[in-house]
């Protein structure tokens, strides 16, 4: 069957939309070819489609808004400078603002003291830009010295007290690890009251020489902890 | 975003923001609506206020399940447009006696204002122009699908006609407007 000029109009959009079935597609391009009429009536649609389609939305215009305004809900105050000013402030005393505006001023405090500004004493040199980065280098370095000797710091109480911890392991351990089965099984044995005072001397001497060992290591904690 | 319907339900309550947020947010698509279908600046503006009056009027009769706001807006719209249509309608039969003459593109040219010639923007003079020799039913459904890119679903909600008769009105309206630019001596970019 081969199609009319007719069918062939009334399928028109059908086809440009893709909405055709492959055999009346067929049947659609078998007669838009072979027809002078509808070959560019079909494509003068699809451009005409193609240039609607890319078309921008005109712009309102601002008076019609006003206007439509005006005839509905009333025309609208005149608002004053003050007014508009009061509306503003009024707008700025929420509490989104206001933490807003309390981390803004944290930073900025932050900033500045460690830029090195006095703020007992401000000067307008302290804000020039070489003078602010000198000193945030300065602090940078000062913290960073601060930081290595803290942690060195801990590093000498921590070998303290796991040198303490070790010694006082030293001394439980002989109790610990005598069966007392064999104290129970020789009541009349009195060997272990006689060797626990060699066993506080070696603790003793043990703890004597740790001591001196860190003292040589690091005189001022020592100092330090003495005080 | 708040919901068109939340913003009518504030609307009713007396909410006067409400409709001005209403008021932004459609007044583009209405004014479009307008001005592809008269092709004039100043009647658009007229309508398209038409239009915004109406809806503050019968607000309370919109209801959200019979479909989306914008969707009724433009209905109001159409309805306000076939009205506009029938008031004017013997100027037009004037223009369509003054359309037979041959010379189409003077006509165009010296009939609209320099500013308007500007807004139509991309859309080439000779289409907004040959847009408005259609006849009210093709040319709505046009726009509707061509210049406002409205499903076929919406479109047949905004005419109240079953879906064939408005992709028939479509094909036909496509097809019409091509005619006539090949009348007028134009071929589509």
């Amino acid at each position: 069957m081969t199609w009319t000029c007719d069918q062939t109009e009334a399928r028109l959009s059908d086809y440009l939309e893709g909405l055709l079935q492959a055999p009346e597609r067929a049947e659609f391009e078998a007669h838009m070819h072979g027809c002078a009429e509808c070959g560019p009536l079909v494509e003068s649609v699809r451009s005409l489609i193609t240039e609607m389609q890319s078309v921008e939305q005109v712009e309102v215009p601002p008076q019609l808004i006003h206007s439509i305004l005006d005839k509905t809900i009333g025309p609208r105050e005149h608002v004053t400078f003050w007014q508009s000013l009061k509306n503003f402030l009024g707008g700025l005393a929420t509490p989104k603002f206001a933490y807003g505006f309390a981390s803004v001023t944290a930073t900025l405090f932050i900033v500045l003291s460690a830029a090195g500004l006095s703020w007992r004493k401000p000067k307008l040199t302290d804000l020039n830009p070489s003078t602010m980065s000198r000193n945030i280098t300065r602090q940078a370095h000062l913290s960073y010295a601060h930081a290595v000797k803290y942690v060195s710091d801990l590093r000498v109480v921590y070998e303290i007290q796991s040198r303490l911890r070790q010694d006082n392991q030293l001394q439980n351990l002989p109790e610990e690890t005598t069966p007392k089965s064999n104290q129970e099984n020789k009541p009349g044995n009195d060997d272990h009251t006689r060797s626990q005072p060699k066993q506080q001397n070696r603790a003793d001497e043990f703890l004597a020489r740790q001591v001196e060992m860190l003292a040589a290591e690091c005189p001022v904690m020592i100092e330090r902890s003495f005080r | 975003m708040e919901q068109d319907a939340q913003l009518v339900q504030r609307c009713l309550q007396g909410d006067g923001s409400a409709w001005e947020e209403l008021v932004r947010r459609h007044s583009r698509r209405v004014y479009n609506v307008c001005y592809r279908f008269v092709g004039n600046r100043s009647e658009a503006e007229d309508i398209s206020q038409e239009v915004f009056l109406r809806v503050y009027r019968t607000l309370g009769s919109y209801r959200s399940a019979h479909g989306g706001f914008a969707t009724w807006m433009t209905s109001v719209t159409r309805n306000l447009l076939i009205d506009h249509y029938r008031r004017t309608k013997r100027d037009r039969i004037t223009d369509s006696l003054d359309d037979a003459m041959p010379v189409v593109e003077n006509k165009e040219s010296v009939g609209r204002r320099p500013d308007e010639q500007a807004l139509l923007g991309e859309l080439s003079g000779q289409v907004q122009s040959a847009l408005t020799r259609l006849s009210p039913e093709l040319r709505e459904a046009v726009i509707l699908r061509d210049l406002q890119q409205l499903e076929y679903a919406e479109i047949q909600q905004v005419l109240e006609v079953p879906e064939g008769t408005v992709k028939s009105r479509i094909n036909r309206g496509r097809i019409e407007l091509a005619r006539i630019l090949q009348q007028m001596g134009v071929r589509p970019s």
